[in-house]
């Protein structure tokens, strides 16, 4: 290596190492605490970076937030039982300078409210209701019991994980939405283009209808699922490796391949099920492992 | 002037005050309310609007005054999706969700209505075709696509793509529904594929485009 070449490294090294402790040195952390009643209300509206919720011990909401740099501040307030974040984003921030990524702490009974633009969304352990709502934002749902969860997001992915007893509506224009281990009362996604794939028994009782208008519909259940299936694809196909009792009374022609409707294991106990589709496949499946 | 007449011509008179649609509207009760319903919706919007929006002059002296007390600071960022839709789209803040629901409740009463008339399957099919959806709501996506494109150029090309798709979602279910009006399952998702282009528009004026 010549001394011209050894000079250059040097000089690149010294100015990576001002601009990166630059960076540090802009990065701030803050915490607050909060101390809240029996079902709270905890609402975050983030536009650039993450937000992460998991369950604190007692009544007290626990807010860490990452600052990327002075461009941007963290106004809170406590309005009655409602903690309100909102990233505040001073004259000439952007993406990189106005994200804040936080995590929250919060009873396993406060209702969450969550917006972000393109960061990640996150809510886990709990049962209060869940509303989360990005454009870009990947959202993360897991270990979630008797609530309602409300998503809306643009093209971001959406994944459910361990859901139960949800009262669900999901609605997305393009992002592909993924459910495991989702049951309850109403399960509901509405997506233009978007791909839907669920794994999981359809519960019990309950109400799923899965609609998306250009995007495939994957549902893979256990044999033991019981269900009165419908499907229906305008210009797509339907495939099913489950044998359905066929319904003697139909409300639309059912034409093979591209309709079905029947009933899996004891309709006594079934849940509904309804997946449509125009353009999309539509593959009911019977878990790989049976 | 037959129901489907009237339901076209509110397009170009929504208040049903030209003399062939009082005509009709003396005569036919479920226009009658159809009319009455639209005219709820606009003109709460408009009472919404008026209540949220204070004069401009009230802000100004409001901002003087705090600017002589030295309490307020550089302008900051609005916290809005698109801020400075501000002026020229302060009206959609309230038009958007008002316009949504006017989709929807017009798109129920069209197919409903449609049904229960004597004009036949053909009218079924005719109605939703004429009636625009931009005219009936205000709602036009190249002003919305314009917008974004100059807050986010990066998101145009996004917000088009999917403003494409689901345009085609709703002119697909409208077309089923055409089809076979009993079809409930055809009717629901209509109402979906409407709710999806309200929520994206929603989206692009609310919270989550910066």
């Amino acid at each position: 290596m010549s001394g011209h070449t050894i000079q250059l490294a040097t000089i690149s090294a010294v100015l990576a190492g001002t601009i990166m402790s630059g960076t540090l040195l802009a990065e701030t952390h803050k915490e607050y605490r909060f101390n809240v009643g029996l079902r709270a209300g905890v609402s975050v509206n983030n536009p650039y970076g993450s937000v992460s919720v998991k369950p604190s011990t007692g009544n007290i909401v626990v807010i860490s937030a990452i600052l990327s740099s002075d461009k941007v501040e963290v106004d809170n307030a406590l309005v009655g039982n409602r903690v309100e974040i909102q990233s505040h984003l001073l004259p000439g921030a952007d993406a990189q300078s106005g994200r804040v990524d936080y995590e929250i702490l919060a009873p396993a009974d406060a209702s969450i409210t969550l917006h972000s633009s393109n960061g990640s969304l996150r809510a886990e352990k709990l049962h209060g209701d869940v509303s989360l709502e990005g454009a870009a934002a990947t959202v993360d749902v897991r270990d979630i019991s008797n609530a309602h969860v409300h998503i809306k997001t643009l093209n971001g992915p959406v994944t459910l994980s361990n859901v139960q007893d949800g009262h669900i509506e999901i609605d997305s224009l393009s992002g592909n939405v993924t459910l495991r281990s989702v049951n309850g009362p109403l399960v509901q996604v509405v997506s233009t283009s978007g791909g839907i794939s669920y794994v999981g028994d359809f519960g019990d009782h309950g109400d799923y209808r899965f609609t998306s208008h250009s995007g495939d519909i994957d549902a893979v259940v256990p044999g033991s699922t019981s269900a009165d299936v419908s499907a229906r694809s305008v210009r797509g196909e339907v495939h099913d490796d489950i044998p359905l009792q066929p319904k003697q009374h139909t409300s639309f022609v059912l034409k093979e391949g591209v309709a079905l409707w029947g009933t899996m294991g004891r309709a006594a106990i079934s849940s509904t099920v309804v997946l449509r589709s125009f353009s999309g496949k539509i593959h009911l499946r019977k878990r790989a492992s049976e | 002037m037959t129901c489907v007449e009237l339901q076209e011509s509110l397009v170009e008179n929504e208040s049903g005050s030209s003399a062939e649609q009082r005509a009709h509207l003396k005569n036919c009760s479920e226009c009658a309310k159809l009319v009455a319903e639209l005219l709820v919706i606009a003109c709460s919007a408009g009472d919404l609007r008026a209540a949220h929006e204070p004069h401009p002059r009230v802000w100004k002296s409001i901002e003087d005054s705090l600017k002589r007390e030295g309490l307020i600071r550089p302008q900051r960022r609005s916290l809005s999706l698109l801020p400075s839709l501000g002026s020229q789209w302060s009206w959609a803040r309230w038009m958007v969700p008002a316009a949504a629901l006017l989709l929807v409740s017009l798109g129920i009463y069209l197919r409903q209505h449609s049904q229960t008339t004597d004009t036949g399957a053909q009218n079924v099919v005719n109605a939703p075709a004429v009636v625009s959806d931009a005219a009936v709501a205000g709602l036009n996506d190249d002003d919305l696509l314009q917008e974004v494109g100059l807050q986010s150029p990066a998101l145009q090309e996004q917000y088009a793509d999917n403003l494409r798709h689901v345009n085609q979602y709703i002119q697909d279910a409208k077309n089923i529904v055409a089809a076979d009006p009993n079809d409930e399952e055809a009717r629901r998702t209509l109402m979906e594929a409407y709710e999806q282009k309200a929520m994206l528009f929603e989206l692009a004026l609310d919270r989550s485009l910066q």
